[in-house]
């Protein structure tokens, strides 16, 4: 009990102190705080979006298979399916059509795609939030197309999928196989990939050996190929960040060095007062301890909070170009927050550990002196 | 019962600027009485105080506070000794700006775990006694000098100290607000507490109610003058 008092009465102290130098005290935290933000919000991102890839991968193909004719992705053509087939272990072999639009109209690139749900619907599509968003169309109006011949093709909306799908859905049309081949002039028969379901899942890469030797025009990529490459792009983004934030970090590395671990000759004075009157230095160091721990604790709570909204709610609206690419047509998605603790707890470590650690040293050093020394002030 | 025996303060021994401020004082202080060590500046009546109150160690000599010797205790005991047994003001005193009276003068006690209301209620009884009840609020630098030195008898007195060890402190107060101190320092010796003073104010050394009068010159004592 006598323990828990003194620390609140030696806590109390300590805030009554920040709180006078609070023009010194609330520049650090202001500064602190941004430096957390930043590199909480890279890494909140980062995971997040690395996360949500992994998850949205896990519905897609094991192995799709292209063709390629002078290093370019070329339409596959419908016999190569049958070649698949038979590979022992290949459970399913399916053609797909997709591409890319560009709508020179709102500069935006649509990603078309058929799938089994749209195949049959002639003359409708179903599009993504963000596509209905740049063209300004709602369910049950239509959208010309212009196909490769140059004529155009006029499709009604007939759905829009739910936000909550944005992240793989925003610049999304799904499109039916007639209309497809028709805009892209796309022969019956020829597929832009195709899609493999395997039996064993250990011998993907068995499979994958043998679609190379049974057609070597092809080349197959594997699933955890996509989420090496999601995993390598983000990592690669942002560490792109860190490295331009390095800078940023290193000017308040050296500002926090230079506000904690100098103290000013009033702070000195204090010390010796307070040694004079009969505090232990093992108390004064515990006071400056709190001190340091009140500063860093609430920077690193204040950027971990506003990097949680900032990712999490606002759409991570300032680091949006560099993390997410350059495009005109942006998802607004929510991510699902995915903290990773292991993160947090190295910035934890990299912030408030440093930070405790320089305000302690020198009033180690000062509250050393012999507590005469003030009579003679 | 203080008692000092063959004690001498060296500073930066060893250095070409190596200073004795005390040589060879031997001296007892006897309990419940008014001490003054007088003398000039640089007599070392700052250092023998600093001796006594545990806050710094003789180069040679022994301290003994009630025949306990303490020369030789860690700096963990010598600053329980210092937090128990003693009250300092200072000829600055030393107050910590920025905060209020009251939160000064509750400083020496926030590391004996008291409970804060406790410590509160006593910080006030202490302004009350010391006619400052009306400044409990008020930030050390907005008090006059009077008040400031008041603020430091508080303080000084927190922990219910026996010995009040005070260092020249009227070096910066009028006749008036001297010889007011002086009566405090009465009132205290009167609640059964010791008092020592180092001053060269002869206000303070031919005050009536000091019992006894030290005189210091270059490190030494010279002469002794007890009252009744």
């Amino acid at each position: 009990m006598v323990w828990i008092e003194k620390q609140r009465n030696i806590l109390d102290f300590a805030l009554s102190s920040l709180f006078r130098r609070w023009g010194k005290n609330l520049a650090l935290i202001i500064v602190y705080t941004i430096i957390v933000f930043v590199l909480a919000s890279i890494f909140f991102l980062t995971h997040s979006i690395k996360k949500e890839a992994t998850i949205v991968l896990q519905g897609s193909p094991e192995i799709v298979v292209q063709r390629i004719v002078a290093g370019r992705h070329d339409l596959v053509p419908e016999g190569h399916s049958d070649q698949l087939r038979k590979i022992p272990g290949v459970l399913e072999v399916k053609g797909r059509l997709w591409g890319y639009y560009f709508d020179p109209a709102t500069g935006a690139n649509y990603t078309m795609v058929v799938t089994d749900a749209s195949r049959e619907k002639n003359g409708t599509i179903t599009i993504g939030a963000g596509v209905a968003r740049v063209a300004g169309v709602q369910k049950e109006d239509t959208i010309p197309f212009k196909s490769s011949g140059g004529t155009y093709t006029t499709l009604e909306v007939a759905d829009i999928f739910p936000h909550q799908s944005e992240l793989i859905s925003s610049d999304l049309i799904e499109i039916s196989e007639e209309d497809f081949r028709k805009l892209f002039s796309i022969p019956n028969g020829s597929y832009t990939d195709l899609t493999l379901r395997v039996r064993n899942k250990n011998e993907l890469n068995v499979v994958a050996d043998k679609i190379k030797r049974y057609l070597p025009d092809t080349r197959p990529i594997l699933r955890e190929e996509i989420l090496r490459t999601y995993e390598a792009i983000f990592d690669w983004r942002g560490g792109l960040l860190v490295v331009i934030l390095t800078g940023a970090i290193l000017a308040f590395a050296i500002f926090a060095w230079d506000k904690a671990s100098s103290l000013s000759f009033e702070e000195k004075k204090e010390i010796g007062i307070l040694k004079a009157v009969g505090w232990e230095t093992s108390e004064v160091i515990i006071m400056k301890s709190w001190e340091g721990i009140t500063v860093s604790l609430t920077s690193f709570l204040l950027g971990i909070m506003c990097a949680y909204v900032h990712v999490f709610f606002g759409s991570f609206f300032l680091f949006t170009p560099v993390l997410k690419g350059w495009s005109v047509l942006y998802p607004h998605f929510k991510l699902i927050p995915f903290v990773d603790p292991y993160q947090v707890s190295a910035l934890f470590f990299l912030t408030v550990a440093p930070y405790t650690a320089a305000t302690i040293i020198p009033s180690w050093r000062a509250a050393t002196i012999e507590p005469d020394s003030v009579m003679r002030l | 019962m203080i008692e000092l025996h063959h004690v001498t303060k060296i500073f930066n021994k060893g250095n070409a600027n190596e200073f004795c401020a005390v040589d060879d004082v031997s001296l007892v202080i006897d309990p419940l009485v008014i001490t003054v060590l007088k003398g000039p500046s640089g007599s070392g009546k700052t250092t023998v105080l600093s001796i006594i109150g545990a806050m710094t160690k003789p180069t040679e000599g022994r301290v003994y506070i009630h025949s306990r010797e303490i020369t030789s205790l860690p700096e963990r005991f010598l600053t329980e000794i210092r937090r128990k047994t003693f009250g300092f003001i200072f000829q600055q005193f030393n107050l910590i700006k920025g905060i209020t009276a009251l939160e000064n003068i509750m400083i020496p006690a926030y590391p004996t775990g008291e409970k804060y209301s406790f410590l509160k209620k006593r910080a006030m009884d202490l302004l009350d006694l010391l006619s400052l009840s009306g400044k409990a609020t008020s930030k050390i630098e907005w008090l006059s000098g009077g008040e400031a030195q008041r603020v430091a008898i508080a303080r000084a007195l927190i922990n219910n100290p026996e010995v009040v060890i005070a260092d020249e402190p009227t070096a910066h107060l009028d006749t008036r607000l001297s010889r007011e101190f002086i009566e405090v320092m009465a009132v205290l010796k009167n609640e059964g507490r010791t008092i020592l003073i180092a001053s060269h104010d002869p206000i303070i050394y031919s005050s009536p109610v000091v019992q006894r009068v030290v005189e210091l010159r270059d490190g030494r004592a010279i002469s002794e003058d007890h009252r009744s």
